[in-house]
Formats: C-alpha cells, sequence, structure tokens
C-alpha cells in the first residue's frame, strides 16, 4: 500500500479530532437538551418553541446549503417549504385522510415535487446569472402564493386545510404517565419530528463534508477558477440547489404534521417564512450549517417572549405612548435588527466564533 | 460570490438585423393580437388602461434600472419608497380636501401639484438618507445589497403602519381628475389619460437630462465606467447619491399616481408593484430608460389585455414574458453595452 | 535641481490578498517623461491605479509638488492637475468624441478652449470624427481620445498606462509624435513594455520586478544595457525587430 496522500492524512486525522472537541460535546449537549423539553418544560408553550426552533434550524440549514456553500440567495425557499407543508396536508386532509400511509406518501411526494421545481427554476436562473436567480425566485414565490390563495377549490385558498394525525401521534393517544409528564400523541410526534429534523441535518452535515461539498464551496469563492479546473459548475449547483430545496419541503411536511394546519401566509408567505429564515440565517451565520441552530432559537425565542417585553417596556415607561407603537409593531424592530445585524455582523455568531477560533490558532 | 460579473456578462453583441426588429415584433404583436378576441371598444379602453398602468410601472421602473446602471446597486426599497410617495399625497390630499373636491381646475391642479412635490421631496430625503447610511456600506455586495434594501423595506412599510395605520384607505382624487370623456362613442376615463402623459412628459424630461446636459452626459458615462468617471475629476459620491434621491423621487411619483389610479392606499402596495418593475427592467434591459419604458408598456398592456380575457392567467402572463426574455435575450430589449 | 512633481515612498498595494506593490519607490521631475518599465506581472499598471487613487495604499506615502495624496480620493486627486490614461483606454464607448471631451473639461473656460484646439491639432481624427460615437472609432483613435481627455484639463502631470498595446507600429510613431509635444506642458510618468517607445520619449526609467524597483537610471544607459533588457524586459538581441539601438 503506497503512503497515504497529505489529503488523505489531513482527512483521517480531522475525523479523529471530530470526536474529542469541546464543539463536539456541546452539539450532543444541545441534542440531550432537546431530548429532555417535554419532561423539564411539559407546557405546552415550551414544547411548541423547542419544536419551531428544531424545524427552523433544519429549514435554514437547508436554505444555507444554498446561500452559504453554493453562494445562491433563493426568495423562493418559503415556496418550497409551504409545498412540502401543502403536500402532506393534501394526502391527510383534503384528498385523503390521516394515516401513516399517507403521511409517508405526502412527504416523498413533497420531495419529488420539490425536486422537479428545484430543477425546472436551476435550469432558468443559472443561465442568467445571480442577480436574476434572485428576483424570479421572488416573482415565483409571490406568484405560487397568489395560485394558492385564488384555486380555491384545489387548495382551500385563503382559509387553508386542517389535518389530524393517525394513530400514535393522534391527540388522543395516550401512554400513561412517565416521570411525572402526560406523554400523548403530540409528545410522540415531537420526538418523530426531533429525529427526522437530526437525520436531516446529519444528512446536510454529510453533504458539505463531503467531496460534493468541497467542490461546491470552490465553486462559491472563485466560479471562473472552478470552470477552469474542469468542473461543470452548473451540474453542481443544481444538484445543490435541489438538495437544499427536497430537504425543505420534507422540513414543511413536518412542520404541518405539528402545527395541523396550512394557508398560503402561514405556510407560503415571503414576509412570513421567508423573512425569518434570512433573518435566522444572518444572526446564525451563512456557510455554517450550525448557525441555523443559533439563529432559529434566537429569533423564535425573541418571537415568543415578545408579548411579554412588551409589558415589561409598558410598566418600564408608562408615559412613552410613541414607544409602546412600536414595540408594537414587532416587525420594524426585527427590521432594524436585520439591517443592523447586515451591517455591523456581517458573519452572524458563527461566523464570528469561527474568525476568533481561525486567529487563536494562529 | 460572483455575481459581480452580471455587468461584464451583460456586454453587448453586435446588434443583428433580428435583434433590432425584436422589440418592435413584440410591441407591434402585443397591440394587435388582442384584436383577435377583444371587440374594438373595449379594446381601446383596455389599451388606455394598459398604457396608464404601463406608465405608472415606468416611472418606478426606471429609478431601479438607472441605480443599477450606474451604481451597481439593486435596491429591492423601491417599492416602500413608492409606498410613502402615495401615502404623503394622501395626506396632503386630506388636508387640502376642499381643494380636492371643488370644481374649480385651479384648485385641483394646485393640491395635485403640492400633493406631487410634497410626496417627490420628502421621498428624495427618504432615499439620500437611505442612500448615505444604508446602502453605501454594501457597494460591492450584491447579496448584501438585496438584503439590507429588503429589511429596509421592512422598516419603512412598519413606520408607515405605525404614522398612518394599518388599514387600507380610499385616496382621495382632485374632482376634475375623475370621470370620463365621452369621444366618439367611446368612453375615455380621463385618469389614466393624465397618467399617459405624465409619463411622456417625464420620459421627455429624462432623456433631455440625459442627452443635453452636462450633467446627464456624466451619468451616462458613469453608467459605462464608474471608476473612470471619477478619475477624470468627477466627485461620484455626490453623484450617485444624487441619482439614487432622484429614483426615490420617481417611485414616489408613481406611487401617489397609482393610488389616485386604484383609488386605494395600504402599506403592502409597494410589493407587488416592485415586483412589476423588477420584472420591467428585466424585459427593458438594466440601465436603458427607453427599456424601461418600452417593458413598462408591454407589461402594462400584457396585464390589462389578459385579465380580461383569462383572468386568473394576469398575474402570471408577465413573468411568463419575463422567463421568455431571459431565455432568448437576457440583456433586455434594450441593453447598455460596456 | 528639477523640482520633483511626483514622489512615491515605499508603497504597498494590496489587490485582494495580493501583495502587488512591495514597496515601490520613484520619483518624477519636472521637464521629465519618467518610464516605468518591466515585464507583465510586474506591478506597473498597480502602481499608476494607486497614484490616481483607484486602489489604496496600505503603506508608504505618494506626494504631489511635495502634498500627501494617497489618502485622498480618485476625484480629489483628479482636480489637482493629474491626468490618468488607464490600461484599457476607458473611453466611453456609447458617448461620442464630443460628449467625452465634455466630461473631461471640469471648467469651461478660455483657458480649457485653448487646451482643446491646440490637443485637436494634434489630434486631428478626433476633429474629423467630433459627432461618432467613441465605440465606432479605431484602436489608434481610442488611444488618442484617451490621452486629449487627459490633458484637456490644466494637467501638470499625465499618467499614461501602456498606450501603445494593441496598436500598429505606425500608430505608435504617431504616440511617440504626441507623447513628445506633451511633454513640453506636464510631466509625464508613462508605463509601457513596448522597449521602442519607452526608449523614444523617456529620460529616465525605474525597472519594476516583482512589486519593486530594482533598476533605475537614465534611458541612454539602458538602450545599450543588453543584459538588463534581457533579464527584466525578455529582450534578446536577436528581438529587437527596431535595430536602432546599438
Amino acid at each position: 500500500m503506497t503512503t497515504p496522500t497529505p489529503v488523505q492524512i489531513f482527512r483521517s486525522e480531522e475525523r479523529r479530532e471530530r470526536y474529542i472537541t469541546g464543539s463536539f460535546f456541546l452539539k450532543i449537549g444541545l441534542l440531550a437538551l432537546f431530548i429532555l423539553v417535554p419532561f423539564l418544560f411539559p407546557s405546552f408553550k415550551s414544547v411548541d418553541l423547542a419544536m419551531k426552533v428544531i424545524l427552523f434550524a433544519t429549514l435554514v440549514a437547508s436554505f444555507d446549503i444554498l446561500l452559504g456553500y453554493t453562494g445562491i440567495l433563493s426568495f423562493g425557499h418559503g415556496m418550497f417549504f409551504g409545498i412540502g407543508a401543502y403536500s402532506v396536508a393534501f394526502l391527510m386532509g383534503k384528498y385523503g385522510s390521516p394515516s401513516y400511509v399517507n403521511l409517508l406518501f405526502g412527504v416523498l411526494i413533497a420531495a419529488v415535487i420539490a425536486s422537479f421545481i428545484a430543477l425546472f427554476i436551476s435550469f432558468l436562473s443559472l443561465r442568467v446569472k445571480a442577480i436574476f436567480f434572485a428576483m424570479i425566485t421572488l416573482a415565483i414565490a409571490e406568484l405560487a402564493i397568489v395560485l394558492a390563495t385564488k384555486l380555491t377549490g384545489l387548495t382551500g385558498g385563503e382559509d387553508g386545510i386542517s389535518i389530524s394525525m393517525p394513530g400514535v401521534f393522534s391527540v388522543s393517544f395516550t401512554l400513561g404517565k412517565f416521570a411525572g409528564v402526560e406523554i400523548t400523541g403530540r409528545t410522540v410526534t415531537y420526538y418523530l419530528i426531533l429525529l427526522s429534523c437530526s437525520a436531516l441535518f446529519l444528512t446536510m452535515l454529510r453533504f458539505t463534508h463531503s467531496p460534493l461539498g468541497r467542490v461546491l464551496q470552490a465553486i462559491r469563492d472563485n466560479e471562473a477558477r472552478a470552470e477552469a479546473l474542469g468542473y461543470k459548475t452548473f451540474i453542481f449547483q443544481s444538484i445543490a440547489i435541489t438538495f437544499g430545496c427536497v430537504m425543505a419541503a420534507i422540513t414543511g411536511g413536518l412542520y404541518a404534521m405539528w402545527v395541523g394546519y396550512v394557508n398560503p401566509e402561514s405556510s407560503l408567505g415571503v414576509m412570513t417564512i421567508m423573512l425569518d429564515v434570512l433573518l435566522m440565517v444572518i444572526i446564525g451565520g451563512m456557510g455554517t450549517l450550525y448557525g441555523g441552530i443559533i439563529g432559529a432559537g434566537f429569533v423564535k425565542v425573541t418571537q415568543t417572549f415578545l408579548p411579554d417585553l412588551q409589558d415589561l417596556a409598558m410598566t418600564l415607561f408608562p408615559q412613552a405612548e410613541f414607544m409602546h407603537h412600536i414595540f408594537e409593531r414587532w416587525l420594524l424592530l426585527f427590521g432594524i435588527l436585520f439591517i443592523l445585524v447586515v451591517i455591523f455582523f456581517p458573519k452572524g455568531v458563527m461566523g464570528s466564533i469561527r474568525d476568533y477560533m481561525a486567529r487563536r490558532s494562529r | 460570490m460572483e455575481m459581480n460579473n452580471d455587468k461584464a456578462a451583460m456586454a453587448l453583441k453586435p446588434a443583428g438585423h433580428w435583434e433590432r426588429r425584436l422589440p418592435l415584433a413584440i410591441g407591434m404583436g402585443l397591440f394587435l393580437l388582442p384584436l383577435l378576441g377583444i371587440p374594438v371598444k373595449t379594446y381601446l379602453t383596455l389599451t388606455i388602461a394598459g398604457l396608464a398602468m404601463g406608465m405608472l410601472l415606468f416611472l418606478v421602473a426606471s429609478g431601479v434600472s438607472i441605480i443599477f446602471g450606474l451604481m451597481d446597486v439593486i435596491n429591492f426599497a423601491h417599492g416602500a419608497l413608492f409606498t410613502w410617495g402615495a401615502y404623503v399625497g394622501f395626506s396632503i390630499f386630506r388636508l387640502l380636501n376642499k381643494w380636492v373636491d371643488a370644481e374649480s381646475v385651479l384648485q385641483n391642479v394646485g393640491a395635485f401639484t403640492i400633493a406631487v412635490v410634497a410626496a417627490m421631496v420628502v421621498v428624495a430625503f427618504l432615499g439620500v438618507v437611505l442612500e448615505r447610511v444604508i446602502v453605501r456600506r454594501v457597494y460591492g455586495s450584491h447579496l448584501f445589497q438585496i438584503l439590507i434594501t429588503f429589511g429596509s423595506t421592512i422598516v419603512l412599510v412598519e413606520l408607515i403602519r405605525v404614522l398612518w395605520g394599518p388599514n387600507d384607505e380610499v385616496m382621495p382624487v382632485p374632482l376634475r381628475f375623475q370621470g370620463n370623456w365621452d369621444v366618439m362613442d367611446v368612453i375615455v376615463l380621463r385618469y389614466p389619460i393624465v397618467c399617459i402623459l405624465m409619463g411622456l412628459a417625464v420620459y421627455a424630461l429624462i432623456q433631455l437630462v440625459l442627452k443635453r446636459t452636462k450633467l446627464g452626459t456624466i451619468v451616462r458615462a458613469g453608467v459605462e465606467d464608474l471608476d473612470m468617471v471619477q478619475a477624470m475629476g468627477h466627485n461620484i459620491f455626490l453623484l450617485l447619491t444624487g441619482v439614487f434621491a432622484v429614483g426615490a423621487a420617481l417611485a414616489a411619483l408613481g406611487g401617489l399616481a397609482m393610488a389616485m389610479f386604484t383609488l386605494q392606499v395600504y402599506p403592502d402596495m409597494g410589493s407587488t408593484y416592485l415586483l412589476f418593475a423588477f420584472i420591467v427592467v428585466i424585459i427593458g434591459g438594466l440601465g436603458s430608460v427607453t427599456g424601461s419604458l418600452v417593458g413598462a408598456l408591454i407589461v402594462g398592456l400584457a396585464y390589462n389585455y389578459v385579465a380580461y380575457l383569462i383572468p386568473w392567467a394576469a398575474a402570471g402572463v408577465n413573468i411568463l414574458i419575463m422567463i421568455v426574455i431571459l431565455l432568448i435575450r437576457p440583456t433586455g430589449l434594450f441593453p447598455v453595452g460596456k | 535641481m528639477n523640482e520633483i512633481v511626483l514622489a512615491v515612498e515605499g508603497v504597498h498595494t494590496f489587490i485582494g490578498r495580493h501583495h502587488i506593490l512591495q514597496g515601490v519607490s520613484f520619483e518624477a521631475t519636472a521637464d521629465n517623461v519618467t518610464v516605468l518599465i518591466g515585464r507583465n506581472g510586474a506591478g506597473k499598471s498597480t502602481a499608476l491605479r494607486s497614484i490616481i487613487g483607484l486602489l489604496p495604499t496600505s503603506e508608504g506615502r505618494i506626494l504631489h509638488r511635495g502634498r500627501e495624496i494617497h489618502k485622498k480620493k480618485p476625484y480629489q486627486i483628479a482636480r489637482e492637475g493629474i491626468g490618468f490614461v488607464p490600461e484599457h483606454m476607458g473611453i466611453f464607448s456609447n458617448l461620442t468624441v464630443e460628449e467625452n471631451m465634455r466630461v473631461a473639461m471640469l471648467v469651461e473656460d478660455a483657458a480649457t478652449a485653448h487646451r482643446l484646439e491646440r490637443t485637436l491639432a494634434m489630434f486631428g481624427d478626433l476633429r474629423k470624427f467630433w459627432t461618432a460615437k467613441a465605440g465606432n472609432l479605431s484602436g489608434g483613435q481610442k488611444q488618442m481620445l484617451a490621452i486629449a481627455r487627459a490633458i484637456v484639463n490644466d494637467t501638470s502631470l499625465l499618467l499614461v498606462d501602456e498606450p501603445s498595446k494593441g496598436l500598429a507600429p505606425i500608430i505608435i510613431e504617431s504616440l511617440i509624435d504626441a507623447i513628445n509635444q506633451i511633454k513640453e506642458h506636464s510631466v509625464v510618468v508613462l508605463v509601457e513594455q513596448n522597449f521602442h517607445l519607452a526608449s523614444s520619449v523617456g529620460d529616465q526609467y525605474y525597472i519594476l520586478d516583482d512589486g519593486t524597483v530594482v533598476q533605475k537610471g537614465v534611458m541612454e544607459g539602458l538602450a545599450g544595457n543588453q543584459e538588463l533588457k534581457s533579464r527584466y524586459l525578455g529582450i534578446s538581441k536577436a528581438e529587437n525587430p527596431f535595430g536602432n539601438e546599438q
């Protein structure tokens, strides 16, 4: 056997180190935290918050595959999320009935549809360079919302579709008490989604660390050079886009399972889903899948406790009417926060940490 | 991230026979085809409505086009500036409601003029603040420009909700601008004609400035090579702020006019029209004012014809046109060569 | 002793992560044409762009008539009377020759009109094609336009980057004539790879290699120095197409 190449040595060292560094324990700890949430904080609000964080972290990670790793901004990610949600909703609600099989099919169909649309969009847009891609995805996303709202017969229109989960996952199911907490269908659903999201997240990690992922980073950093090296950048970018969109669609399906209700505004909306995702990916850090977890955590926690923040502000400054108005418009605050983060903190939390670690090791 | 090679990629190929005829072909097709399926009187009404809508879109789109052509900046906040223009005009009309409801042409036009001036000045000011405080920090990165102007849109729109309330409002329109003329048995609405004339006037004014004044020449030079213009001794920072402000003012005018056209103002009106504006700019060609005009007219006409023929497809037809243009001629109908 | 019109002292310039200029120092004195010569990638264009301010310097100083300019913006530097003719000429193709000149003229007074006349007398073709689109001019004419734009103002220092690039030998000859006329009013700093042009107009030279100045001297001295020429300029005795050096 020949002596290993420098790259191989580097890779095997990297692999070994992965399991003993501090950050590994941090990740394990985080996972453990999520696993224990139904027992530590059993209230509906907390479990719901944790679930939303998990779902959005996965969604943001899938968005980061496009933005941070392939260097492509797409405003259509919310649409893919919505496609997944609607797929599940169709099969479980409008056009089918709650059953395990339909659940699985809903997700699978979502993935298939998403991949076709993603491939179509990549073909269309990669021909014409990045800014046009952003605008086109925005246009198509808005179109999707309009269609979903207008074609009431097909999609349930603005009222949306409600679904209920089958068997073990249904609201009425109960397994009795365990460690002082009632195990209901909700709890089981929680763990199903946690498991699925972890699996999706690991898949995405694997994707970015694979040779394919490295080529993508090369393309992101310098497309011309990658082309010169012989890589058909278009094919790699299409694969990445499709992968990311499919992940988003599956996440959407999972979201529908948890929330039990889909409609154009909450599932497809640009101002709702897309804005949250953008804010989370900027705060968390682009090009670092884990950034999604931080971003999702920060944004969702803030959103959930904002009413309490408002009350706090009211009691501290009872006279400032104008300020009350401003606090009511929490979207305004988010917008300002977004701008500030983009200007002063463009690398996000994870990005800054990585920079800091890199500087320390020099 | 190679977003910044876009302008190099838009280098002009020598315009062949086929390429020069394309805008004309589309224009004629658009004008004449619908005659097949629509009675003549309705056709005229739709055409006027389409041209009017097109003119208003032109006002918004021309700003986006020049700002991108000159500054290489994608401005997603244009829609919010558009909305601000409408709301400022709304407040002025409310304030001057006596003039608005009066029979006198003088008072009507007076109210309109004051509203226009106020809207344009306020929004130009917003534009200057936006450019200097926010956009200037992200020159060079299209991605961050999109993100930051997107965020600015949210802030601006929410401010509207704070200042004016979140509800839809009915837009007052001066009396003399309403109603119609009876021309040879065809009912011709007054206001769309006003819009068309206004749009043509603005286009003529812009072309005059660009082609006949030194400032305009410098702007056209800057669209080709901004560094060189700076190396020749011109303060491009003033120039860029100025152009941004003008673009913003045009958007404000478009917003005010559009509110009077649709008779309503609501905080989110910007996003729909911003999308249209981007479609117009892609069809017409980034950096070209004439392209914006032609593209806008195409979009306006297409929307109105299709809305009559196949209502639910109206929203989609322009996206379709945009996709077709992107496939066969990505630089747009009137590309600005480098 | 001639006045030092331009002094570049220990300038470092980065483009991205690349350290292009690694401590460049040279001077241009009044009534002189200073030529920067060297191979591709040596940093000659970067040096000119750093002087006109289009590239920021990370270290070192640049002084114009004793005043520091390296921290100023390009338009401020240009207004001090420094003209710039870039490597790709930088003419505005969609504008006419007349419009190109109008953009160039910072003030429109009698003195500028006089200079314009003088420039057009030098470059007859520009007057002939006054209303034509600049993009339709030939390569040589475009170069003339680029130079004309840079000298129509009260230019005391003219920076010219590789004017001979892509031009036919006979055009280069008229370029030499033009620069010889220009040097009567302005100090010229010329970047050139074409040795014939460099030696025909240059008074003193600086050889740039790998981002620093490796040799300097008087032009007549370089013409006969075959060793320097082949080491830094890649010119071998056999390649010499003009045969008018010793």
